[in-house]
């Protein structure tokens, strides 16, 4: 059954304005979804305040994404889907990045664990960065690759370089810089990789490795 | 001179590419082009869409076992035709790359769909334009996707061309390596082969 659309704002906003006043900068009602944008700064104590307040419980992480407006003036937009699972209700947090500011946003994989691989997604299509993500490499691309971030405006849509050259670097890269060492293969690759990840591996899901 | 001369194995390019064509050749070339053509052994490359129309070829209603391709070879070492069945994005380019490299001799590519032929609706920054600037392509199979029939006819058109062979002509067997600099083809050639065309010219800024 599809729930009504929702008249108003998400309640979760009248609490949020008593819970961070002025770092709530405005909310949207689009659709039905209650968007709220945020002040970078305090955005990770938001996300861990929705995430863990009785009555607000956003559980689940749906999404992390970013856009970039065609409008050149308009800044550049981070987005968190969140999702609070038992109450079904949804809520969309936005921060605006200025373009020739510093693009970077707190991480919040220590609040999601599955917001890892989205945040590395958003660095590697808009270059954003997570500041305290474990691990911000590209996704998408291959970690060697050298023509920017694909989805900024001001990205050509067939890349920076001649298709030759393109042609050469995939071609002439070894799979080894096009995968990494971990994917490859853990066990041979352990002394390539940071100790901080070397850490991470050898305690985690990964089987034992020495 | 003929084959009479050679001390090798028959079949070796390397002992007979100096033989002109003479009754024993062409008969050889019969026998074992006849093998050849009717026991590939296809090493499916599927990364998008179009391998799924490939999947329904090699199912019960197309059958391609009937045409001999009865082993889908998912080990490139024993293969015999790489059937790039989808877009190849660059960052799979090296890995189609050391696929097809592993792929003993003789060997066959067959570039399934618009994506794999020419880069198709991606003319984009991610996508290669044709795997024919990665690795040699016998036969280009048209379509978006191509149906099962199209794909078919692509193998009959191999098989002929298969038919034609010759032990004789030494560099039909010949490896082609990526170059020193580093690409297959002379960097004009790519760029040549991946222009844009149709609409895509007016895609290449954002407006
Ligand atoms: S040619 Fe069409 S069907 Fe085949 S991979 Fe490309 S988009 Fe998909």
């Amino acid at each position: 059954m599809t729930p009504a659309v929702a008249a108003g704002p998400s309640a979760s906003v009248a609490a949020l304005r008593a819970a961070f006043g002025p770092a709530i900068r405005r909310h949207d009602v689009v659709a039905g979804d209650t968007i709220v944008l945020v002040d970078a700064a305090r955005v990770h104590d938001i996300l861990a305040w929705l995430r863990d307040t009785p009555g607000q419980r956003y559980d689940y992480l749906v999404d992390v994404t970013a856009v970039e407006y065609r409008d050149r003036e308009r800044l550049l937009e981070v987005v968190w889907f969140l999702r609070a699972l038992e109450r079904a209700e949804d809520l969309r947090l936005k921060v605006e990045l200025a373009k020739d500011g510093p693009l970077a946003v707190p991480t919040c994989t220590d609040l999601w664990r599955g917001a890892d691989w989205l945040e590395r997604e958003v660095w590697d299509m808009f270059g954003i960065r997570f500041s305290g993500h474990p691990d911000l490499r590209r996704l998408l691309m291959w970690e060697t690759y050298a023509e920017g971030h694909p989805l900024r405006k001001d990205f050509p849509l067939r890349g920076h370089f001649s298709r030759a050259e393109q042609t050469r670097q995939a071609l002439g890269g070894a799979a080894e810089k096009h995968y990494s060492l971990e994917e490859l293969s853990i066990a041979d690759a352990m002394h390539y990789l940071p100790d901080d990840m070397r850490e991470r591996l050898a305690h985690g899901h990964h089987g034992e490795v020495e | 001179m003929g084959l009479i001369e050679s001390t090798g194995l028959p079949g070796d390019p390397a002992v007979v590419s100096h033989a002109s064509p003479n009754w024993v050749t062409t008969r050889l070339d019969f026998l074992m082009n006849w093998a050849r053509k009717n026991s590939l052994w296809p090493m499916p490359f599927g990364t998008a869409c179009c391998a799924i129309e490939f999947m329904a070829t090699a199912a019960s209603r197309y059958d391609l076992a009937r045409f001999g391709m009865e082993r889908q070879s998912f080990s490139p070492r024993q293969a015999d035709v790489l059937i790039c069945a989808g877009r190849l994005p660059f960052k799979l380019a090296p890995v189609i790359r050391r696929i097809w490299d592993q792929m003993p001799q003789p060997k066959w590519a067959i570039s399934m769909g618009a994506c794999a032929s020419s880069g198709g609706i991606f003319d984009n920054y991610a996508m290669v334009q044709g795997i024919d600037t990665i690795i040699p392509v016998d036969v280009y199979v048209p379509g978006c996707p191509p149906r099962p029939e199209g794909l078919m006819y692509g193998i009959l058109l191999l098989q002929k061309k298969i038919q034609g062979e010759s032990v004789t002509d030494g560099a039909l067997r010949a490896d082609r390596p990526v170059r020193p600099d580093g690409l297959f083809l002379p960097a004009e050639r790519v760029d040549e082969l991946s222009e844009p065309f149709g609409n895509s010219v007016h895609q290449t800024r954002s407006a």
